[in-house]
């Protein structure tokens, strides 16, 4: 190693800016390459104490990411102290070897990114064309020569079987059964005879709701017609409909 | 009109319609009796030339291992906005990293990216593949048999690549300016 070298860590202690690193081998390349050294030649004393300083600087750096830093800090430390070690004779392989390989594929992959990077920047915002095209028929189509019986009585069933889901059953509607002038005038009979009668308990124990309904609305047109006046002591509880001595007056009704 | 004509305009028409790039065969298939797949290459290419001539707002590009109809990238924004949409996400650089690796490596398993990259690349992956840019490709016969890594034709169209042979080799990217450590 270079002395010299050496000597210049504490005297020029680079400002690293940090931009935002990828990885350990993305810090180091950009240390290698802050020192302007050949990368086959990395002064690893100097580099590795760079990295734990700038390592130091890095405090909101995420749990995981932090993890990847410092492993790679402490191989870092092992070439730096393999380094320092004498090397036993014949061995001439150098402990930096793998680092280096390692950086030299990492920067092909950085590379090859700002390749790809650089496509996608002129590519971006390029749109497919597609007119809307009819949709492809989703049955088989039909050659006059496929016509055989089993294929008309599928063409039936699948018309009969359309026709049924576009024609649900119409609604069925009962005929009237019950009229309100009818029950207005049994209800007035009721009320006259009774002065104060349970309407609640008389819709309620009707067999069919639509009778429940028509008494309902007889019980109203009395209290519109004057003839009855309800009351209700709270809300569910029961509604009692008295005379209010008024003679009924049908005439009045109007068409219901 | 004569038969070149006529063979460049239904190609066009048909990539028009085309939901996603077309390869030439599906186009000889249906371009009628006796036409052969170079007849319809050398159409597209007429088409594309035609286009880029005439300076047209279309351009015709062969991407995906087919052919496709595309918007032309500088009319970006005013296209976005007529559609009300927001501008789209730029790759990471650590997705613009993994992508690198898978597509000149591929297939390739997870732990072999990560060393690459001396980070986890997990996160990366997922939105990858999210994107339609990555697919799993089977399990490496390996211990622990990891998941397989792939490209896949989206990301062949998304970088404009006819197919994967047209990557740019790795000495042309040696050339891309910026400065190397390994150049010495």
């Amino acid at each position: 190693m270079d002395p010299a070298a050496v000597e210049g860590v504490q005297a020029a202690r680079p400002a690293v800016v940090l931009p935002a690193f990828e990885g350990p081998l993305d810090l180091l390349l950009h240390l290698v390459r802050e020192n302007k050294v050949s990368i086959w030649d990395i002064p690893i004393a100097r580099i590795c104490d760079q990295y734990h300083a700038v390592l130091e600087r890095m405090e909101e750096l995420d749990l995981e990411l932090a993890g990847e830093f410092l492993v790679t800090a402490s191989w870092l430390l092992a070439i730096k102290s393999r380094l320092l070690l004498p090397r036993p004779e014949g061995e001439d392989d150098d402990p930096r070897a793998e680092l280096v390989e390692r950086l030299i594929e990492y920067e092909k992959v950085k590379r090859t990114a700002a390749v790809l990077a650089g496509i996608e920047e002129v590519r971006r915002g390029i749109e497919a064309v597609s007119l809307e095209a009819p949709e492809a028929p989703s049955e088989r189509e039909l050659d006059l020569a496929d016509v055989d019986i089993i294929a008309l009585g599928q063409a039936l069933r699948a018309l009969l079987e359309r026709h049924r889901r576009e024609h649900p059953p119409a609604m069925e509607v009962p005929p009237m059964r019950y009229s309100v002038r009818e029950k207005i005038v049994e209800l007035f009979d009721l009320v006259t005879r009774q002065r104060s009668f349970p309407l609640l308990s008389h819709l309620l124990t009707r067999p069919e709701r639509l009778e429940s309904v028509t008494f309902l609305v007889a019980a109203l047109e009395l209290v519109r017609l004057g003839s009855a006046e309800m009351h209700q002591r709270q809300a569910f509880a029961e509604i009692h409909l008295t005379a209010t001595g008024t003679p009924l007056a049908m005439e009045a009704l109007g068409d219901v | 009109m004569s038969e070149t004509l006529r063979l460049q305009a239904l190609c066009e028409a048909i990539l028009a319609v085309a939901r996603e790039p077309v390869v030439a065969e599906a186009l000889a298939e249906v371009a009628g009796e006796g036409v052969t797949v170079a007849e319809v290459e050398a159409a597209l290419e007429q088409v594309r030339c035609k286009h880029e001539a005439e300076g047209s707002g279309l351009v015709v590009e062969r991407v995906g291992g087919g052919w496709r109809l595309a918007t032309r990238a500088e009319h970006e924004g005013p296209l976005r906005q007529f559609l009300g949409l927001r501008s789209r996400a730029r790759l990471s650089q650590a997705g613009l990293e993994v992508l690198a690796i898978v597509a000149y490596r591929q297939p390739i398993t997870l732990p072999e990216i990560n060393f690459l990259r001396g980070v986890s690349s997990a996160a990366v992956i997922r939105t990858l593949i999210d994107r339609k840019l990555l697919a799993v490709a089977g399990r490496k016969q390996v211990v622990g048999t990891p998941l397989l890594y792939r490209t896949t034709r989206e990301f062949l169209v998304h970088f404009g690549l006819p197919d994967l042979a047209s990557l740019p080799s790795l000495e042309e990217v040696e050339h891309v300016a910026g400065e190397g450590v390994s150049g010495t």
